[in-house]
């Protein structure tokens, strides 16, 4: 019975087979809980793609405007020309946005269509085949959307009953909720029947802060920075999607704590007379119990480590099939995710520890 | 020997295993079933505004199908001439965008409904107050509580304030709710003239007569109440098709690996027994079928425990959390069932092969 048996280690491993299914059962909620957060990650990040990538130093938008996506901010088209004679803005250009749901092959497909002047600020900042929009029937898409469905260059789409040409493909401009499609600013005007408003004001300026203030002042608009807009739209986001996600992650916490309590529990039964004798030689109630939180712990490690390796994988293989979808765990959820499997082990551990609690040594001398 | 049930009184003699099996099993199968339930809630409440609305039909702009992250915009002139054609009732044309009402700090999305008030379109029923005035606005009760006012109270929103008129129920969501201003208000403040978004129809006419008739005379789209409601059931299912596939295989795979343990930790544990009974001479077969049988115990129980669990869970969310309802159908938990049959099946394969490699000579071993 000295301290230096390994009593834990040997009884988990004793298994070989069993223990590589709990590993794998425990990998896979641990996993799930990483691609969760991954995938939740990948999701803030490309929320914000457009005002991370567009050239912008400051949005102007309606006055109380606070966000790009499913707020809508209209402005008269004439707030272009006010800027721009603002000291210290380098350049103004509008830019219109509204979403918009294409039928493609009998499946809806959100998009977000943006409208901006040709060859001024607000258009694809990565067109990776083709051009850019020059005419008011064009239009460039994001990639992975044309794949998905088929579109390539010079291929005619519809959108809101007019028909547009594909000119370009644009990259890192899609996400899970919408993808992009860019057209000029006189089309989404003639679309929505909106003439002379726009959505936003893309201002180029060295001076961002002053600039701003400037706006204020003199317009009576909303400014804001592409981070400030970015962190609003996570922050909307967030109140939309934090429900279902956090029941989705406690529903893989609980799945991972049972099949480690499950586990723990069948390798204790299966040795339940070497546990009563343990107990009938004088081993402490704290020996055993050590005993038992000692094979949670190496299951949840195990576990952990399993997991990580198959959420890579599942990470690759997601985003091989649906590009549209990127996995950006952060070491804030790696190390949630390490806390979590602890906290599994734990808590697994309190039903096989009543059993050899309530184990009586005098069972071991029993048939 | 074929009356005794070895499969079950094995699999349940060693009840906190079982349990736990069960349990770990029914947890994986909620997962499918908790965000099946999510989606079917939400598609009930995208939806919730059109088949309220007493429409027969809803007319949009030409190639738009759907309402909510769409645009439309229909010209007077075409309202008009719907209200002409034979076997109209009546038409009315409404605004629609989305945006947020605020109140002080609060802030809550919303859907935007522009209506003539007395017309169709507007809010029903109304729970407090009344139909907007000039300058008014019917929220809905949740999201008046959320921005922390009532009948009589101010809110901002479309770059304007309004006095809170009448409060409706039933129209907040886990995205956003519907409110509803007077359409010339709502035409003044967005700077429209002229326009609609979409026109609600009663018609005298089968519904497919007068969608093939006002589509002919105004080069519109129209679509039953049905039909419109189902294209955007269609729009959230198909954003979200994706994210469930990813979730229902992370759940399989999880409900394999806790099937697989609890079949193979109740084999291991009776291998003695099952070795007395191929030394009795029992064949293969009949070994099968009772690990099989224990496959279907633990997978009946888990998806019993899954389905009440689920609806335990519904019923907590209709409490706690209103705009996040979980909706159990029926045909989710026959999905459910249908794979969690596969997973018995795939489950029982590793406890099968040991069961098959046991042999009868253990029994004198001890």
């Amino acid at each position: 019975m000295g301290a230096s048996v390994p009593l834990a280690r040997r009884n988990i491993l004793a298994d070989r087979r069993r223990l590589a299914t709990s590993v794998l059962g425990v990998g896979a909620a641990v996993a799930l809980i990483l691609l969760l957060q991954g995938l939740w990650g990948g999701f803030r990040v490309q929320i914000s793609a457009y005002e991370d990538n567009v050239g912008a130093d400051l949005f102007v938008g309606e006055e109380g405007a606070r966000n790009f996506f499913g707020v809508p901010s209209v402005l008269p088209l004439d707030a272009v020309s006010t800027i721009r004679t603002i000291p210290g803005v380098d350049g103004a250009d509008p830019v219109a946005v509204r979403f918009a749901v294409l039928d493609l092959h009998g499946r809806k497909q959100s998009i977000f269509l943006v409208g901006s002047v040709p060859q001024r600020t607000g258009g694809p900042w990565d067109v990776v085949a083709g051009r850019a929009v020059g005419r008011d029937d064009e239009v460039v898409v994001d990639r992975s959307l044309a794949d998905q469905h088929g579109i390539g260059l010079g291929n005619r789409i519809e959108v809101m009953g007019e028909s547009f040409r594909v000119v370009g493909l644009s990259a890192g401009t899609r996400s899970w909720m919408a993808g992009f499609a860019f057209t000029s600013h006189a089309a989404i005007e003639r679309l929505l029947s909106m003439p002379g408003t726009t959505s936003f004001v893309l201002v180029r300026t060295a001076k961002p802060a002053a600039v701003a203030e400037a706006i204020r002042d003199r317009t009576g608009l909303t400014v804001l920075t592409p981070g400030e807009l970015g962190d609003n739209d996570r922050a909307l986001l967030a109140r939309i999607m934090n429900g279902p996600i956090y029941l989705m992650l406690l529903i893989a916490f609980v799945a991972g704590t049972l099949i480690v309590a499950l586990t723990a529990y069948s390798a204790i039964v299966e040795r339940i007379r070497e546990y009563g004798i343990a107990k009938a030689m004088g081993a402490r109630r704290g020996r055993l119990l050590r005993v038992v939180l000692g094979q949670t712990l190496i299951i949840a490690v195990l576990g952990t480590s399993a997991g990580y390796l198959i959420f890579r994988g599942a990470a690759w293989l997601v985003v091989s099939l649906r590009p549209q979808m990127w996995v950006r765990p952060s070491l804030v959820s790696v190390g949630g995710a390490i806390v979590a499997a602890a906290l599994m082990a734990v808590l697994a551990a309190v039903v096989p520890t009543r059993r050899i609690a309530r184990l009586d040594p005098a069972s071991v001398y029993r048939g | 020997m074929a009356g005794v049930p070895i499969g079950r009184r094995n699999l349940f003699s060693e009840r906190r295993r079982t349990f736990l099996g069960i349990a770990g099993v029914g947890v994986a199968l909620l997962m499918v079933l908790a965000l099946d339930g999510i989606f079917a809630g939400a598609m009930r409440e995208v939806s919730r505004y059109i088949d309220a609305s007493g429409a027969d039909l809803f007319v949009s702009q030409r190639g738009v199908r759907t309402m909510h992250m769409s645009s439309s915009s229909i010209p007077f002139a075409a309202v008009e001439r719907i209200r002409m054609l034979p076997g109209v009732r009546w038409a009315d044309p409404i605004l629609y965008d989305s945006g947020a009402v605020t109140a002080s700090e609060e802030r809550a999305l919303t859907y935007l409904i522009g209506y003539a008030p007395g017309r169709r379109g507007g809010p029903a029923p109304l729970v407090a107050g009344e139909e907007p005035g000039p300058g008014e606005i019917v929220l809905d009760e949740l999201a008046a509580g959320t921005l922390g006012v009532g009948v009589g109270g101010r809110v901002e929103t479309l770059g304007r304030s309004w006095r809170v008129s009448g409060l409706t129920t039933g129209m907040t969501n886990i995205v956003n709710s519907v409110s509803y201003v007077p359409f010339d208000d709502f035409a003044a403040a967005r700077g429209l003239d002229g326009v609609a978004s979409y026109v609600l129809v009663g018609s005298d006419v089968s519904t497919g007569v007068m969608v093939r008739r006002i589509e002919s005379a105004t080069g519109l789209t129209a679509q039953t109440r049905a039909g419109f409601s189902a294209e955007e059931g269609r729009r959230v299912k198909d954003m979200s098709t994706e994210l469930m596939q990813i979730m229902t295989f992370a759940a399989f795979v999880i409900g394999l690996a806790v099937i697989g343990l609890t079949l193979y930790a109740a084999i291991l544990s009776r291998q003695r027994e099952i070795g007395v009974m191929k030394a009795l001479g029992a064949r293969p077969g009949r070994l099968g079928r009772i690990v099989l049988s224990q496959a279907a115990w633990t997978v009946g129980a888990a998806l019993a425990v899954a389905v009440l669990l689920a609806l335990g869970l519904g019923w907590v969310l209709g409490r706690a959390a209103a705009t996040l309802p979980l909706v159990v159908e029926a045909s989710s938990v026959v999905r459910v069932a249908v794979a969690a049959a596969v997973l018995g099946a795939l489950g029982a394969l590793s406890p099968l092969i040991r069961v098959s490699r046991v042999d009868p000579a253990t029994v004198f071993r001890r």
